[in-house]
């Protein structure tokens, strides 16, 4: 049993390549399915095989000056940290950036996949296709293998014709536009603090600062986000890499500790 | 829960009181205990017994020279597999007992009394308390030894093996125990077994400590082979990519407290 | 997951010439939420003699409460402190007494004997004792622990030395841990003086 694919194909060929080259790529694409009478019991059993990297904090919100984008850089297996520098915010195109939550490899496929079919818009319609059609094609994958397991939780970024955009799509199948969201365990954290500080007509660099500051404060609280705080803005020139900051050394930035050197001999409390 | 038994020193015996924790185990947090892939073996030899045990224990090697042979009485000595706890705390009461007895009887210890003793509290907790145990001495009666199973049933024979690393070692007394061994010949016999369950059983590792027991002489043999030593020993120690990394972490003194502890114990209030 | 990994800790004790240090992390969670950064898991039973209690805070409160109670008892019918092995082995027979209801604590006791000889050991939470020559860690973060120890320990450390062994040990251990860190409690005891730092760590 195969599981057809060709939706994933891009649209019509824009000109038939004769060669014999493609041939063996010119079969629609397909996954192997499992031989088995339970199939629902299978693929939930294999999805806690596979348990992917769940821990993790992103977050991004439209502004006057365009969009801001920010996320941790950790990666754990259940209570082991594997990476502390992952890069969880991929660069669609030089103007959209999607962020990842869930699985890891889901993530980075699924927003490769969506660049080729965002290249291959550009040059169908010579003009750079809109955040929302980017989120909506992201949205009809995953929609469409949907209960196979899965797990991505991502948001798509970008300034097109229309202006700033914003998108949050998930493996469920959801897609929401809105102005401000935030995604992954140490969510809820990252919201209080934006929710807080929010306002549309920050300047870029408030905008970052407070993107850095909702990132710093849920890998605080959050024990499975952590790392580096990289704060990406997207305007109408494209995306730019703000800052980079190791939350190690912003947390004593934001609270400074005085190192209270020698505080000798206290003289004898014990026995109080 | 009567409020009686709050806090004073107990009287002995289990106390069940937390087991409304049980709870949480049912919702699937069980706890896990530190049980001793093992091999423990025993043989009749001569004139007496020799006991051997490997000295590794816990999941990821928690100690990897523990004491699996344990005092019974000067003429008895036992080891031990299974849960660790379970296996010190019964060899550790009934060796107290035995004790007591041979202040009341004034006597040596028999194998059988200790053997007895055990068994009985492995049935009363019907496998609850998992301790596999090889019980071996030297008593007016002779050289015996015995096995020990969680359930409290017994064996007696002339060589015995426990524990994870038990068919390894079952394989080489059956292809190389005689009657009548020499001290020499059984201790060899006993390490080869040994070997045999470190190599061969993925739980059991480390060295191999033997008990020889004869007569009216026992030798412990802690440590006897060391087949497994720490190899890699880095000559330089090693290097913190130090001061740097301090400098780094930072490490921030927030109090030291200087208290000078006058000589023999030290007075509180 | 566990009940031992509920709220996360790290615990590592080490021997040095004379001396010994016992560490933890500070961090008191629930699952992955932090709850509390200044968490006390070493208590002190008398100059000389520490307990560390990894596992279920709950339950190593209770049980600190507990020993420091049959403690006093000891004291006042003893007129003395009571030594580290004698101290192992109440908290073996407090923790067996419990064996098919057991606290979800997993101690590490480190004391110096009147000899000014380092005792340290750990046990598993029904009371298995495991006495060591060098170190002993434990909490969720023990398997780093092992690691770091093993490749940093060296033997005879003097005070300072030991200090910065077990710290960096630790350190290095829970930034590898999700469930522990966010900095450090580390005491140092000679036969003169218990030295008490905290540790600057990483907050994530």
């Amino acid at each position: 049993m195969k599981l057809d694919t060709s939706g994933l194909e891009s649209t019509a060929p824009l000109f038939r390549a004769s060669s014999e080259l493609l041939d063996g790529f010119s079969t629609a694409p397909s996954f192997d399915l499992p031989t088995t009478t339970d199939f629902d019991g299978f693929v939930k059993e294999a999805i806690q095989m596979v348990k992917p990297a769940k821990g993790t904090t992103t977050l991004a919100f439209i502004f006057k000056e365009g969009v801001m984008v920010a996320a941790d850089s950790r990666a754990s297996m259940g209570g082991y940290i594997s990476s502390q520098s992952v890069k969880k915010i991929i660069e669609i195109n030089p103007y959209m950036l999607g962020t990842m939550a869930g699985g890891a490899a889901d993530c980075q496929f699924w927003h490769r996949n969506l660049g080729i079919k965002c290249r291959l818009h550009e040059l169908a319609n010579k003009r750079r296709i809109s955040v929302t059609g980017a989120s909506k094609l992201l949205a009809n994958i995953l929609y469409s293998y949907r209960g196979m397991g899965l797990s991505v939780g991502t948001m798509i970024a970008g300034w097109d014709e229309t202006g700033p955009g914003l998108y949050y799509v998930d493996s469920e199948g959801g897609r929401l536009k809105g102005t401000r969201f935030s995604v992954g365990s140490g969510s809820p954290y990252a919201y209080g603090v934006l929710d807080n500080g929010y306002r549309y007509d920050m300047s870029v660099e408030e905008a970052a600062e407070l993107a850095r500051r909702a990132i710093y404060h849920a890998t605080f609280r959050d024990g499975a986000s952590g790392g580096v705080a990289s704060v990406y803005h997207v305007g109408p020139d494209g995306w730019k890499k703000l800052s980079g900051d190791d939350v190690g050394e912003l947390h004593y930035k934001y609270y400074p500790v005085v190192p209270n050197t020698v505080e000798q001999e206290m003289v004898e409390v014990s026995g109080a | 829960m009567s409020k009686s038994e709050v806090d004073v020193p107990p009287k002995g015996g289990f106390s069940f009181d937390l087991c409304k924790n049980d709870m949480l185990s049912k919702n699937g947090v069980k706890p896990s205990y530190r049980k001793t892939g093992t091999t423990i073996v025993g043989m009749i030899f001569q004139v007496g017994v020799i006991l051997g045990a490997d000295t590794t224990e816990g999941p990821i090697v928690c100690d990897k020279n523990c004491e699996k042979i344990h005092y019974m009485a000067p003429n008895i000595y036992c080891c031990g597999a299974g849960t660790a706890a379970d296996t010190e705390a019964v060899t550790d009461m009934v060796s107290s007992q035995l004790q007591l007895h041979r202040y009341h009887a004034g006597q040596e210890s028999r194998v059988v009394t200790a053997l007895t003793l055990l068994k009985k509290h492995l049935f009363n907790y019907q496998r609850h308390v998992s301790a596999a145990l090889v019980l071996g001495g030297v008593d007016v009666t002779g050289p015996h030894l015995h096995t020990i199973y969680p359930h409290g049933s017994t064996d007696t024979l002339p060589f015995a093996t426990m524990g994870s690393g038990s068919l390894a070692t079952m394989a080489v007394f059956e292809s190389e125990y005689k009657e009548g061994m020499t001290v020499e010949d059984g201790i060899k016999l006993v390490c080869d077994a040994m070997q045999s369950g470190i190599f061969n059983d993925l739980g059991s590792g480390s060295n191999v400590d033997a008990c020889v027991i004869t007569k009216r002489h026992k030798e412990y043999l802690r440590n006897h082979l060391l087949p497994n030593p720490y190899s890699y020993i880095n000559p330089k120690g090693y290097g913190f990519p130090k001061k740097i990394e301090v400098l780094l972490t930072k490490i921030t003194p927030l109090r030291e407290e200087v208290q000078v502890i006058e000589g023999g114990e030290a007075m509180e209030k | 997951m566990s009940i031992f990994e509920y709220n996360g800790s790290a615990l590592v004790a080490m021997v040095g010439k004379e001396c010994f240090a016992i560490a933890s992390d500070r961090r008191l969670g629930v699952q992955l939420q932090t709850i509390a950064t200044d968490f006390q898991r070493i208590f002190k039973i008398h100059d000389r003699l520490f307990i560390g209690l990894s596992g279920l805070a709950t339950d190593a409160q209770t049980l600190y409460q507990r020993l420091v109670f049959r403690h006093k008892l000891y004291q006042l019918r003893e007129e003395r402190d009571m030594k580290p092995e004698t101290f192992a082995s109440l908290v073996s027979a407090l923790l067996y007494e419990k064996r098919f209801g057991p606290y979800f604590c997993q101690p590490v006791i480190a004391g110096l004997s009147d000899e000014n000889k380092p005792f340290i050991c750990t046990m598993d939470s029904i009371g298995a004792k495991e006495l060591a020559k060098d170190f002993v860690v434990a909490g969720t973060a023990s398997e780093s622990l092992y690691g770091a120890c093993e490749a940093m320990f060296k033997e005879n450390m003097e005070p300072e030395e030991l200090f910065e062994t077990v710290s960096q040990a630790l350190l290095s251990s829970v930034d590898r841990d999700c469930l522990s860190g966010w900095g450090g409690h580390v005491y140092v005891v000679t036969p003169t003086e218990v030295r008490e730092r905290i540790l600057k760590g990483r907050m994530d």
